[in-house]
């Protein structure tokens, strides 16, 4: 089956108050892959994800981002989401006085009205929710509590894949989304992810850690490392990364 | 309204009553009194960010007038785009005056509304020196004041249907409205009101309130004051409410429309177990000026008070806060918390916030706060980042922000309109269900 690039990043350079933390970083995502970027604390990794989303806290200073063959760079935030580009927190946001329910029907209806389809009522989004919030063992109150408020770390992060399984991304960045779960926390996460995963769509799992990707199996592992991808390889890497820690990839870059 | 032609206006007015009619003796009063005492200005302290000027410039007749067929007719038409809820109990009153047939209070049993004689009689005995040198404007109010209302409620009574009493005005313009409202509770009942002000656009009307409480022991009143006006008109009031033992009152402030809003709230906690909380929400944008002065005086001991203010500035509005708890020597077990949250939308607004305690006594919990805000730029971009546009996003957390004071609101009509107000005035979005 043909492939399209879902996401190309090509020497991409960015800073925040004249600390460089990427430095020409480039990427290359297909259709219907699970790309998982590792790397130490300060590599550039969770900078990455944000400027993804449009976050206004870095600066950009070269480099080029396509999406579905548009310029990144052109699009605001929410014109990116509506385009099927979903970022799950690594720090899901509480917002008091929000109502979870509704969060989720504004952001479903602002992408169909994007996409010039119909609006969802109540009923139908009910409807729609229902199974993906069994997936994600999440009871009905859920929706009735104010975005993210008091939930538990874990139910934060059950919520950014309730909301990116309503969504249906063509892009999902999922950015240290296993940290901070329990075992049992992290197959729910792990089996809401796999269940979005089809040939049209592609993946970026962020984390630090093997455990995930023993659940959902990436087709490629990057090392980043001061703000560059320095290795690249399949599943059998993060195992490595797992047993040997980053030293060795740091040290086999430096001799390049 | 300068003094001078206050003056003469005054005695005009008088003409109009009866020799024996019972307000004059104590509209005399009033009028000297406030000669004296003239219109706050910035000097004094309660007034020191509230400009009355474009009152007392402005060409305006306080004289009360019986109302026209036509206007009755116009009035008629204006209440029926703006009534919260066609089945509710309600009174009317347009420039101050009850418009005949609007009424309907069928099925409240043990409420009564009295007139002319009735009133002044209850205001004679609430009328006070010390009352009109602490709000000047409240002495003009009695000069001026048309025929009144007095509500009463006898004991025992539990009125489950909240009263609507909604205020509106003719449209002829530079009109001095000096409506006056008495709320007796008898002990042990039970009562809800909604105070709607509405009005429309051009119209550049100044209203001028009091609204005066009695509650007996054990008896709990609810107040929710709705303003809508238009953004021409001038508004100041007074609501002075004195709680007995174990008697409660609420009250809930919403301020969305207006020029220039005065809120002067003022509660004595009596006796021993008295309470009150007060919460309120206010939008001032577009040079919209809304100012909230409260006063809570815990005289008796063991008595609580919980007040609660959320103010939105948006572009060139100006709000003020001012939130003054007074814990009197002997008020033991005295329990007081106080908040005024704001949100500046705008570079170009201003908000001017300030609680003050003064404490007599010891063995008394009290707490207060107050914080200026901008939106969260987080709990933005999360939203923005989920598709919602940025003009939607900032809506959303502002309502969020209100909604915060009106989910106490408890009668749904008037939640639903406030919070489609404010959605309304802020950047749209078609479906609130679900947030309420």
């Amino acid at each position: 089956m043909k492939k399209n690039i879902i996401l190309q990043i090509k020497g991409l350079h960015a800073q925040v108050e004249d600390r460089a933390i990427l430095n020409g970083l480039d990427l290359k995502v297909g259709s219907g892959e699970v790309h998982a970027i590792m790397g130490p604390n300060g590599s550039g990794k969770s900078t990455l994800a944000q400027i993804l989303a449009g976050r206004d806290n870095y600066e950009v200073t070269s480099g080029t981002i396509e999406f579905c063959g548009k310029d990144l760079f052109s699009l605001s935030t929410e014109e990116r989401a509506q385009e099927g580009l979903f970022l799950a927190f690594q720090y899901p946001v509480e917002i008091p006085g929000v109502n979870n329910a509704y969060l989720l029907k504004a952001a479903l209806n602002a992408q169909r009205a994007a996409n010039d389809e119909p609006q969802v009522d109540a009923f139908e989004f009910t409807k729609l929710i229902k199974d993906k919030m069994e997936l994600m063992q999440m009871s009905s109150d859920f929706l009735n509590r104010s975005v993210n408020e008091g939930f538990s770390g874990g139910e934060k992060k059950r919520n950014e894949i309730l909301q990116m399984l309503t969504l249906e991304p063509r892009l999902a960045v999922l950015d240290e989304t296993d940290s901070g779960l329990d075992v049992d926390a992290l197959k729910v996460v792990a089996s809401g992810i796999n269940s979005l995963r089809d040939s049209k769509r592609a993946i970026i799992l962020v984390t630090h850690y093997e455990r995930l990707l023993e659940l959902v199996v990436p087709d490629h592992v990057h090392v980043l490392s001061e703000g560059c991808i320095v290795k690249s390889g399949d599943r059998e890497l993060a195992r490595t990364l797992d047993k040997q820690g980053y030293d060795w990839v740091r040290k086999e870059a430096a001799n390049l | 309204m300068t003094p001078e032609t206050l003056h003469s206006t005054f005695k005009a007015s008088l003409n109009r009553l009866e020799a024996s009619d019972p307000s004059r003796t104590l509209r005399g009063e009033a009028m000297a009194l406030f000669n004296k005492l003239g219109y706050p200005t910035r000097k004094h302290e309660n007034w020191r960010y509230t400009d009355l000027k474009p009152i007392v410039k402005a060409e305006l007749d306080p004289t009360p007038k019986s109302l026209t067929t036509n206007q009755i007719k116009q009035s008629t038409r204006l209440l029926d785009t703006s009534l919260l809820d066609d089945g509710a109990a309600r009174l009317v009153l347009v420039d101050g005056e009850l418009l005949p047939n609007a009424q309907t209070l069928d099925g409240i049993q043990g409420l009564t509304i009295l007139g002319h004689e009735e009133t002044w009689q209850r205001i004679s005995e609430l009328q006070s020196v010390e009352l009109f040198q602490r709000h000047p404007l409240a002495a003009l109010n009695t000069a001026f004041a048309s025929s009144g209302i007095l509500i009463k409620l006898s004991e025992n009574t539990n009125v489950e249907q909240p009263l609507h009493l909604i205020f509106t005005s003719t449209q002829a313009a530079n009109k001095a409205t000096q409506p006056r409202i008495l709320i007796d509770i008898g002990a042990g009942s039970k009562l809800t009101i909604v105070q709607h002000f509405v009005g429309e656009d051009s119209v550049a009307n100044w209203t001028n309130l009091v609204t005066q409480i009695t509650q007996s022991k054990e008896s709990h009143l609810t107040i929710y004051r709705f303003q809508e006006y238009g953004n021409e008109q001038f508004h100041t009031e007074l609501l002075d409410a004195k709680i007995a033992q174990d008697a409660k009152l609420k009250l809930g402030y919403v301020d969305l429309g207006g020029k220039l809003v005065r809120n002067d709230v003022q509660v004595d906690l009596a006796e021993p177990g008295a309470a009150c909380e007060i919460f309120g929400v206010f939008l001032a944008t577009q040079g919209q000026h809304v100012d909230n002065h409260t006063r809570i005086d815990h005289t008796a001991p063991q008595t609580t008070s919980r007040e609660a203010f959320r103010g939105i500035i948006g572009e060139r509005g100006r709000g003020v806060f001012n939130g003054k708890v007074v814990v009197h020597r002997g008020a033991q077990g005295t329990d007081a918390q106080q908040s005024s949250d704001n949100l500046l939308l705008s570079e170009r607004g201003e908000i001017d916030t300030k609680p003050e305690l003064e404490i007599y006594t010891d063995d008394v919990k009290c707490a207060h706060g107050a914080t200026v805000g901008e939106l969260d730029a987080e709990q933005l971009f999360y939203i923005r980042s989920r598709g919602v546009d940025e003009d939607t996003a900032k809506g959303l957390l502002t309502f969020a922000f209100a909604n915060d004071v009106l989910r106490r609101i408890e009668v749904p009509e008037v939640r639903e309109r406030v919070a489609s107000c404010v959605a309304g005035q802020l950047p749209d979005y078609e479906n609130w269900g679900g947030l309420l």
